[in-house]
């Protein structure tokens, strides 16, 4: 078929137009090294399960948006996701996706003990470590006292320190004895320990009357709840983040403890849809750790999170989510920070740490990054419970937040030492 | 059995596996070198005496944290005075574990072994000032045979020195366990396992024999949680949990109790394929449930018997 | 004094559960020398289960007074698997006791990730019907009647067993089977049905404890393996084999562990194992000991 003059430069115009635009956006350099691989350790079953698949929906949602603005420097993002289960066998699927799949970062972890295997074996194999959650500083301190590779959560006590912050706020004068429900372990007994403290500080003059510890997986606190009663302490403090945080409300609503007793509850915020208002009580001073699902003054990023999040899983968010959000987008903001600083070549693992170090990102809770220590900062949400919402479960009245420049130990400081410093 | 070519064939092949530059894999023989230590204890308490033990990883936890404690409490890093003093440590505890739980038989005994085994659990989670409690115990790079390797990596001290080190272990082990399963002992085991009371009528100290067998599983045991602990650097309270007793049955029961390297197949297979499943489907307990079934109904002799009787066939 | 009454209410309460999970593993025992370590899983599929019910019950316009019944009826309904898991189970009667241990195991290991599959990681939970029938006053405390209706339904299942066990035929049957099965089968009692009914009963007990028990709390998927080492410290004390001994082991368990609580706190989580270890010391083969063939 003849082609007329006018076809030809119809088509050679489009050719040239396209080759401009081409020639126009630059290529990027790096898209045919392949995919940007990075590991999850998520736990799956047992207790820290509803954490593990909160951090990896974060973790996704982030891979997803990245992916979609055109990925890592161009190229794009892959997950490689192996389950967090017992220290022994996670430090093993650590191993596989260092070794064998050949990640370039880890993320994932909740789980203490696993952090704290997981934490030198990444020093050891100098790879990159951004921990979720799951820290107590106390160990990491005696096996990775200077890490390169390895970026940790926040402190263990910094929701005890804001939930106590808030109660000496609130009920000053108003409580003379307190008790203490927290899981017998490392998580629980350092929550205790802060909140004693800063009720010295804030010169309270309570005195804890009783103290349990039940272990992390009890599901029957009717013996508890009766204890609870007998010693009738003004205020309850308790740091369950588990199914165990509504187990203990609705027998404890049952025996008629919530109605007689001020309850400061640190992290069931991350359990908050089970907090039915049938029995969570409105006025307990309520944590949601790093998110808080109905925060008005949250981001545009947070609420658009948010409402992907209950359109796709029925669910309203928990703070785990923000954790998993934050680590890639701070690896991402990383690795571009430090390929400029390279002068555009793809950086390398001691390149990103250096970047890593001090970096601040906006994240689902804010503006978040860590600190120089490798220890994430973080801002904090708790409040008032109220019954005062569309939904079954309690939220806040109002919301409070605080810094984890406020309420995290500085690097380097013990806890009471720090708290001792304090000017209130 | 199919004399000395197989083993040998065997250890040829796991010394050759850290040249083949496939590290993974080679950490994984790890726990493996481990495991297979622990069960020939297990298979000598199970296997030859008939005694089923569901708290067997209580011994695994004892090693652990004896390595831990003299690593990182008391900076001892020799390997062997790890192995030394957690022997001798479980030995002490086996005694009056032992002496309890060996006057029962069957199903009691398998009770009370799954009560003490979670016994110790709640122990070292509770007493967190002295094992560290839910955080567990750092475990401090091993010298061994006075030789720090401090100049490799950790990887590469696993997959080398460390390997190696292992490997030798688990065989000095197994050949322990056979001079033990062919001795005078070895025999009025399996005689007690083949029936009770005409052995005590023979003379056989039943009682006092199944303890010795405790004792010598126990050692074993702990030995093999010492090199377990190595490699993820940590010992933790979950080591002695319940469900860690019944994998070293299962992986017991996989290889065949009874046979003599029933351990070290069913350690091998279990570890292997046990990485495998993990990296296809999160429901990975599901499967390895229906494996257990599948194994206990239709391969109650294990592969080894099978191999047994296609030799014989 | 009306704390101290509360507090061992909560004691009892607790045994109720563990009364009904031990008398399943008794009654499976004394029959069939099986110890089901399943029993928890089946504690735990009854309580999943017996939520899902209530909740679609009550969506679907069910009063919430007759949560009761349905929550005990979905709790009777699993007894359906209790004929396949028996015929399973059957394929290794004759083999040594250590295998059948390992098929229970195994049952273990796959009926924790079918509940995973079915409900999730998360916590499971009742619609808030616990305190549909009232709460009752106990000095400064209250406790709801449903907590008492818990107590109640253990005592009568404990004085149904017994009945059953002592009065009906297959009562006799049973204890007969227990005590010398080669006796009872060559007597004409065909072991296939009984072992079928004795363990689909078992089974049963497990479910309706873990139904009945759950409007008071949540499901977790651990709370199967969890109550394991509980169920068998009720089973050490009380002697195996023995329904009696069930019966005042986990009242044992359930009122020492609450009094553990109250008094010192700190040793709660070693509170059962050393009562454990105390019952061995003194009355190693349990309180009701049965000797077995």
């Amino acid at each position: 078929m003849r082609i007329t003059r006018r076809q030809f430069l119809k088509v050679s115009g489009a050719a040239a137009a396209a080759g401009a635009t081409v020639r126009l956006s630059p290529i990027p350099a790096f898209a045919q090294s392949g995919p940007v691989k990075i590991g999850v350790l998520a736990a799956k079953a047992g207790v820290t399960a509803p954490v593990g698949e909160s951090g990896l929906r974060g973790t996704q949602w982030a891979v997803e948006r990245i992916n979609a603005g055109g990925g890592i420097l161009g190229r794009k993002v892959e997950l490689v996701v192996e389950e967090e289960s017992n220290p022994k066998d996670t430090v093993e699927r650590f191993r596989k996706l260092v070794l064998q799949q050949k990640v370039d970062v880890v993320t994932g972890v909740v789980s203490t003990g696993v952090g704290l295997a997981i934490g030198p074996a990444a020093e050891e194999e100098k790879r990159l470590l951004l921990m979720w959650d799951g820290t107590t500083q106390k160990g990491v301190e005696e096996t990775i006292p200077k890490p390169r590779y390895a970026f940790r959560s926040v402190d263990n006590e910094a929701e005890a320190v804001m939930a106590s912050i808030l109660a000496a706020r609130r009920f000053k004068g108003r409580i003379k004895t307190v008790a203490g429900i927290n899981n017998d372990y490392s998580y629980g007994r350092d929550n205790w320990a802060a909140f004693l403290a800063i009720m010295k500080k804030y010169g309270m003059n309570v005195t804890p009357v009783v103290e349990l510890w039940p272990k992390l997986g009890e599901t029957n606190f009717t013996s508890h709840v009766a204890t609870l009663q007998q010693a009738k302490p003004d205020l309850v403090f308790c740091s369950f983040w588990s199914g165990d945080a509504p187990i203990l409300l609705k027998q404890a609503h049952a025996a008629g403890l919530t109605a007689s007793t001020k309850l400061v509850m640190t992290t069931a915020g991350g359990v908050h849809e089970q907090l039915k208002k049938a029995f969570s009580p409105e006025g307990m001073i309520l944590g949601y750790n790093s998110l808080y699902f109905d925060d008005p003054k949250a981001s545009p990023l947070s609420k658009e999170f948010t409402r992907w999040h209950q359109e796709k899983f029925r669910e309203w968010p928990n703070y785990e989510s923000d954790h998993g959000y934050f680590t890639v987008v701070a690896y991402k903001a990383a690795v571009e920070k430090a390929a400029k600083a390279a002068g555009g070549t793809w950086p390398t693992v001691e390149q990103v740490a250096g970047a890593l170090a001090g970096i601040e990102v906006e994240s689902l809770s804010g503006r978040r990054g860590y600190r120089a220590d490798h220890i994430m900062e973080a801002t904090y949400f708790q409040g008032i419970s109220t019954h005062r919402n569309k939904h079954d479960f309690v939220t806040l009245e109002s919301v409070e937040t605080m810094s984890t420049k406020q309420i995290q130990k500085p690097s380097g400081m013990g806890l009471y030492d720090w708290i001792s410093s304090w000017t209130v | 059995m199919t004399g000395r070519l197989a083993p040998a064939a065997a250890v040829t092949a796991a010394a050759a596996v850290p040249l083949l530059g496939r590290d993974y894999y080679a950490t994984l023989m790890l726990p493996f070198f481990g495991y297979s230590i622990a069960l020939l204890g297990l298979n000598l308490l199970f296997g030859t005496t008939g005694l089923l033990s569901f708290g067997h990883a209580l011994f695994l936890a004892v090693g652990g944290y004896t390595a831990a404690y003299l690593g990182s409490t008391l900076g001892v890093r020799s390997l062997e005075a790890m192995l030394a003093v957690a022997l001798v440590v479980a030995a002490v505890i086996a005694v009056p574990v032992g002496w309890l739980c060996v006057r029962y038989v069957k199903i009691y005994f398998g009770m009370l072994t799954l009560a003490f085994g979670m016994l110790f659990y709640s122990f070292l989670y509770k007493f967190y000032a002295l094992t560290g409690g839910d955080e567990g115990m750092p475990v401090a790079r091993p010298s061994l045979l006075g030789q720090g390797f401090g100049e490799l990596d950790k990887t590469a001290y696993l997959i080398g020195p460390y390997y190696y080190y292992s490997l030798a272990l688990c065989l000095v082990a197994a050949v322990v366990m056979w001079r033990i399963v062919r001795s005078p002992l070895g025999l009025s085991l399996r005689a007690i396992r083949e029936n009770a009371d005409k052995a005590e009528y023979v003379g056989v100290r039943v009682r006092r024999y199944r303890f010795y067998a405790f004792v010598i599983a126990a050692v074993f045991g702990a030995a093999g949680g010492v090199l377990l602990v190595v490699p993820t650097g940590l010992a933790a309270p979950t080591l002695a949990y319940w469900t860690h007793s019944g994998n070293l049955v299962f992986m017991l029961l996989l290889g065949g109790f009874g046979h003599f390297f029933g351990p070290v197949v069913g350690a091998f297979v279990f570890i292997f394929l046990q990485d495998q499943v993990m990296s296809v489907t999160q429901y990975w307990r599901f499967v390895f449930g229906a494996v257990l079934a599948a194994v206990v109904i239709f391969l109650p002799h294990g592969l080894m018997g099978l191999l047994a009787r296609r030799a014989d066939a | 004094m009306t704390q101290a009454l509360n507090l061992v209410l909560g004691g009892v309460f607790h045994a109720a559960a563990l009364f009904l999970v031990a008398a399943g593993l008794q009654l499976v025992f004394g029959v069939q020398k099986i110890l089901n370590l399943a029993c928890g899983s089946f504690y735990a599929l009854g309580a999943y289960t017996g939520i899902a019910a209530v909740n679609a019950a009550l969506a679907a316009g069910v009063p919430a007074p007759l949560f009761l019944p349905v929550l005990v009826a979905s709790g009777l309904a699993l007894g359906v698997l209790g004929p396949p898991l028996e015929r399973l189970l059957r394929t290794i009667y004759d083999r040594d006791e250590a295998f059948q241990l390992l098929l229970t195991f195994a049952l273990v290991l796959m009926l924790e990730d079918v509940i995973r599959f079915v409900w999730g990681a998360a916590p499971y939970q009742m619609a808030g019907v616990y305190l549909t029938y009232g709460q009752v006053r106990l000095g400064t405390a209250t406790v709801p009647v449903y907590n008492f209706i818990v107590i109640a339904a253990g005592l009568a299942i404990a004085a149904g067993m017994g009945l059953l066990l002592t009065r009906s035929r297959f009562g006799g049957i049973v204890r007969a089977a227990a005590e010398n099965r080669g006796m009872a089968q060559a007597l004409g009692v065909d072991m296939g049905r009984i072992s079928t009914r004795v363990f689909t009963l078992g089974l049963v007990l497990g479910t309706v404890g873990g139904a009945l028990v759950i409007p008071a709390g949540a499901a977790v998927n651990e709370m199967g393996i969890e109550l394991i080492v509980e169920a068998f410290a009720v089973v050490v004390i009380g002697g195996l084999g023995s329904m009696r001994g069930a019966f005042v082991g986990a009242l044992v368990v359930g009122v020492l562990k609450a009094v553990a609580i109250a008094v010192y706190p700190e040793a709660e989580m070693l509170a059962v194992y050393l009562i454990v270890i105390a019952v061995l010391l003194f009355r190693p083969t349990g309180l009701f000991a049965r000797a077995t063939a």
